[in-house]
């Protein structure tokens, strides 16, 4: 079998080679061939010595006899894996104004997006006939750009091509599957639109729905008006003449591929509850399901696996945010099971035979990404099946499984290769090609492999801020770093407190704190990279002109 | 000795054979004979040293000298037996109570909502209670759909459903309504209706909207069978309900305090033809008990809770002997996932203030609830037939000093004060455990937990919003 493939590849790349030669006017580098590396297909077996070719945009040949083409650039790959490139299928990269991640333990893509919701309302769909919140004709296609720290930070850990979904809403909108490099928008897109989303957030501000009460009326009634809108439609078709033109609804129009079971529906659910929920109104609605966030799955998995409802679990995995505090009320027994629970949750999903994706569900560091995933290993799950979870599983339930998910020729040369194993401890990602292209990635801070570099922060640091038309202040920060978390402080000219909304990511450091700037107490976020024991970046000042920062050590932690 | 061995082993293998198989898919209940207790049938005295025997989650048989070689039998020397007591007004179990932006609401469902882990639902296991009416809250002159459950805890929120319960809706009339105890703000738009007035015109509005939509339905429908190219009309998710009200196919549940609005109401449903179940709270329902009699709905109440707003003022805790007398099906309800805890107590406060018998007050928290939600076909009295929701008492219930040491329902153990003591070293071992797993160590820096604090718990008329966590 391995000889007929391999023989089947070999033809298929020497044709590819002769098809290529015939565009005699593209230029070599779009070919790629990484030799001697261990290829973990995901399609089939492991091959422990071979080559990847990559040409123009996809996957040329993979296999243990296959030699590199003498147009492509080499990498030498001894030591190396070449994985399928990494999906993460649920995001918002790629959107516009990313708010600072709320805090961690609120779990999955559900909690986390909705408070950013009030603070970011989706520009509204033109001529909608329904409130912002409401509008299921919103796509992501309309609003993503290309770039952005985000999108390099998911790269910098071997993501390459992502789910990235409205941010807020009931009816939030139909999301994309974008790949994560590519000028323009267009060139991002691999499939769009991939699915309806829906939270079960209440609308703010007094109107209707104002409840989680309202919301599931609002869907069932919004449901039931499209399946008329559709049926008016058909029977306005029909008879033309006689019958009264009905009014045309882009918010329900939206809404017929869903309630015809062709759109999948993307539903926000972590508690049992939540997805017993939307599985029963999928199932009144006989909609085509998939449950995002997912950290209680594994309590429906009878019932998931019965509908064929797969997950796309997030590995934004809970804790204790707290810290000690003898006089405390104790943690419920419910919430001490729920955070350990969790690790186990994916295990269970492969071993009850219910279909899921990892995704990174706001977490606010997407280094943490590959470490959570080497837990949920510890606590059950298979590491082939991690690795699935990562590429082949997400590929099937988003509809890109001919394009993606797997090292197989003719797909989207997306590939993530590391020194060492994907998701151990040493390992590290040391190249990324999306689109048949390497894109630059950034090693971590400390160096080492995934979640080194620990505690490389903490310690008392001399920030110079530099405001424009203010001068120069000498802040004092101190600084709590916890694997990639980041706690701590502020204080100096421009006010004492708390920071928030930490992070350190491969040497992207960023918080906010409360400065006080003319008077005024103003909410500013730093963001700035971490190079030779120095912090230099930007401040950015609702409000007021932006300024630049230098910290430098002062103190070592005690 | 071998084959004393061997058949012993064979023995236990055949023995485990059905109760594996049997768990697997969820046996009937198991049979239990409670022996020589006093039983509080409810409908037919109180008998003593008397057998009760649960079969396939039905009371199978009740007298002397049961036999049933097969059941687990629970000596019941010196205990009492009661019916699971039924709320008829609870909150418990919702996540949400309240969808207040409008003044009508009717298409929101608590189902929906039900949250199975509620711990309220276990202390209401324990307090002898087996069913609930579960209420939307008072913020709507017509609020949203109720469910009536059986208190299942730990099965799946599908369990919980009363099979059979009639349909209802919340009604909410008066302060809460028109929101007389939030302030103006400035700049900020007053909710419709502001008056006892506009609360009258808001439901009256609504049933005419209903009346109409019937109408056109039934338009459409004679009409479709001559031309199949007409467009039906909308669906109307908060119409509907109200049309089952108008057909008899939806108790209504209405929260009042005064005498005016309630004659009010029975005023609108007689003009619209429907029927109103129950009056909850109807603190002054005893100034109209002839009224409501004669309209034939029930009555649903707290025991003692006067003067604690404006309208409660002429409450007085005769209140449900003089409507019962009157001949209105009286109940005593929580309205409070506290109170739900002993509403035996509230029942036997009938019998200290308005000298109702024992088997009347026993009614007020079994049978009339029952009959209150159409249910007293299955539950609310101990009689051969009926679903087996009742529970033990240590002592009569009407005292303070008894409690309950074991509630079943459907025959199924649902508490169990001996278990849950038993249980206790294990879970404070499980504690231990989690507290050490990595996730739930404290970190070295963060917020500061939470200290301990009053629980928020909703107030009786159900007024406030607490959402639960």
């Amino acid at each position: 079998m391995p000889k007929v493939r391999s023989r089947l590849i070999v033809a298929s790349t020497l044709l590819l080679l002769f098809a290529g030669a015939s565009k005699a006017q593209r230029s070599a580098i779009d070919t790629y061939a990484i030799t001697n590396a261990r290829i973990v297909t995901v399609s089939g077996p492991v091959i422990d010595r071979g080559t990847v070719v990559i040409r123009n945009g996809l996957i040329a040949a993979a296999g243990a006899n296959v030699t590199a083409p003498s147009d492509a650039r080499v990498i030498d790959g001894t030591g190396l894996t070449v994985y399928p490139g990494l999906i993460d299928s649920y995001t918002n990269l790629a959107l516009p104004e990313a708010a600072p991640s709320p805090s961690p333990g609120g779990g999955g893509g559900g909690g986390g997006f909705f408070l950013i919701q009030q603070q970011q309302r989706p520009a509204g769909g033109p001529n909608s006939t329904q409130p912002v919140g409401l509008q299921p004709e919103v796509m992501v296609e309309d609003v993503i750009r290309p770039g952005g720290a985000e999108i390099e930070s998911a790269r910098n850990i071997g993501i390459t091509a992502a789910l990235t979904s409205p941010r807020s809403g009931i009816w939030m909108g139909q999301s994309a599957l974008i790949n994560l490099s590519g000028e323009t928008p267009q060139q991002m897109i691999v499939r769009s639109p991939v699915a309806m989303h829906v939270g079960f957030t209440p609308l703010r501000g007094g109107g209707y729905p104002g409840s989680l009460l309202g919301v599931f009326s609002t869907l069932r009634q919004m449901m039931l008006d499209a399946q008329r809108y559709r049926d008016s439609l058909e029977i306005y078709e029909r008879s033309p003449r006689g019958t009264r033109r009905p009014e045309t609804d882009r918010s329900l129009a939206a809404l017929i591929p869903v309630i015809d079971g062709r759109m999948p529906v993307v539903m926000l659910a972590n508690s049992e509850r939540e997805i017993s929920r939307a599985l029963d109104l999928g199932a009144e609605f006989k909609l085509k399901l998939i449950i995002a966030g997912g950290r209680e799955a594994d309590q429906v998995a009878d019932r998931l696996a019965k509908q064929n409802v797969p997950v796309l679990l997030s590995l934004n995995l809970p804790r204790r945010t707290t810290a000690a505090l003898p006089e405390a009320d104790p943690e419920p027994l419910r919430v001490l099971r729920e955070r350990v629970e969790a690790q186990q949750t994916a295990g269970k999903l492969a071993k009850a035979g219910v279909r899921f994706a990892f995704q990174s569900g706001s977490m606010t560091n997407i280094s943490d990404l590959l470490g959570n995933t080497r837990i949920t290993i510890e606590n059950g799950l298979q590491t082939a099946d991690a690795v699935r979870a990562f590429t082949i599983w997400p590929a099937e339930i988003l509809g890109v499984q001919n394009q993606l998910g797997s090292i197989e020729v003719g797909k989207i040369a997306n590939l993530t290769v590391t020194r060492g194993d994907l998701f151990d401890r040493n390992g590290r990602v040391t190249n990324v090609f999306i689109d048949g292209r390497p894109v630059d990635i950034r090693p971590p801070a400390g160096g080492g492999g995934f979640g080194s570099g620990r505690n490389s922060l903490s310690g008392t640091w001399t920030v110079n801020v530099s405001l424009e038309g203010q001068g120069d202040k000498s802040i004092t920060l101190s600084l709590q770093q916890e694997g990639d978390r980041l706690s701590g402080s502020i204080s100096g000219p421009l006010g004492a407190g708390e920071i928030s909304n930490a992070s350190v990511s491969m040497g992207d450091v960023r918080f906010t704190a409360s400065v006080n700037v003319e008077g005024q107490t103003k909410e500013a976020t730093f963001s700035g990279r971490l190079a030779n024991n120095e912090i230099r970046g930007n401040v950015t000042i609702v409000g007021s002109s932006p300024g630049t920062f230098t910290a430098t050590r002062s103190g070592q932690p005690n | 000795m071998k084959r004393f061995i061997a058949k012993l082993l064979f023995i236990a293998i055949v023995s485990t054979i059905p109760l594996n198989a049997s768990r697997a898919q969820r046996p009937s209940a198991p049979e239990t004979l409670i022996r020589n207790a006093t039983v509080l049938t409810v409908t037919h005295g109180t008998l003593q040293n008397t057998d009760v025997l649960m079969r396939n989650g039905k009371i199978a048989a009740i007298g002397k000298n049961l036999s049933a070689p097969n059941a687990r039998v629970v000596d019941g020397t010196g205990k009492y037996v009661m019916p699971g007591i039924i709320d008829c007004h609870s909150h418990s179990m919702l996540d949400t109570i309240n969808e207040g932006t409008l003044a009508v609401t009717s298409m929101v469902r608590t189902q929906d909502v039900l949250n199975t882990t509620d711990v309220d639902l276990y202390r209401e296991l324990a307090g002898g209670v087996t069913t609930l009416n579960l209420l939307h809250g008072s913020a709507n002159p017509i609020g949203g759909l109720n469910t009536v459950v059986k208190i299942k805890y730990g099965r799946p929120a599908s369990e919980f459903l009363f099979p059979g319960a009639m349909p209802g809706i919340k009604f909410a009339l008066g302060e809460n309504v028109k929101r007389s105890s939030q302030p103006n703000q400035p700049g900020v738009t007053r909710r419709y209706p502001n008056t006892r007035m506009g609360v009258e015109e808001v439901i009256r509005d609504a049933f005419t909207r209903a009346r109409d939509y019937k109408r056109t339905w039934d338009e459409y429908r004679e009409a479709a069978k001559k031309d199949k190219n007409l467009i039906p009309p909308r669906r109307d998710l908060q119409l509907e309900p109200l049309v089952e009200i108008l057909e008899g196919k939806r108790y209504v549940h209405a929260h009042c305090y005064i005498a005016s609005e309630i004659l009010m109401l029975i005023n609108i449903a007689d003009e619209f033809g429907f029927k109103i179940k129950t009056f909850q709270h109807v603190l002054e329902g005893y100034k109209v008990a002839k009224e409501i009699a004669a309209h034939g709905a029930g009555a649903s109440m707290f025991a003692d809770s006067w003067a604690y707003k404006i309208e409660a003022y002429d409450a007085i805790p005769y209140n449900a002997a003089i409507m019962t007398r009157a001949g209105v099906v009286v109940s005593m309800n929580s309205d409070s996932d506290e109170r739900a805890r002993r509403l035996n107590i509230e029942a036997a406060k009938a019998m200290h203030w308005g000298d109702l018998t024992e088997e009347q007050a026993l009614k007020l928290v079994t049978l009339n609830p029952a009959i209150q939600l159409g249910i007293q076909a299955r539950v609310g009295s101990i009689e051969v037939g009926k679903d087996a929701d009742l529970a033990i008492w240590n002592g009569h219930p009407f005292s303070v000093y008894s409690r309950v040491d074991t509630t079943f329902i459907d025959g199924e153990v649902f508490f169990d004060r001996e278990q849950d003591l038993a249980r206790r070293p294990e879970l404070a071992k499980e504690r231990a455990a989690l507290e050490q797993a990595e996730p739930n160590r404290p970190r070295t820096q963060g917020a500061s937990p939470q200290t301990p604090r009053r629980r928020p718990s909703k107030h009786e008329d159900d007024d406030v919003e607490v959402e639960k966590p």
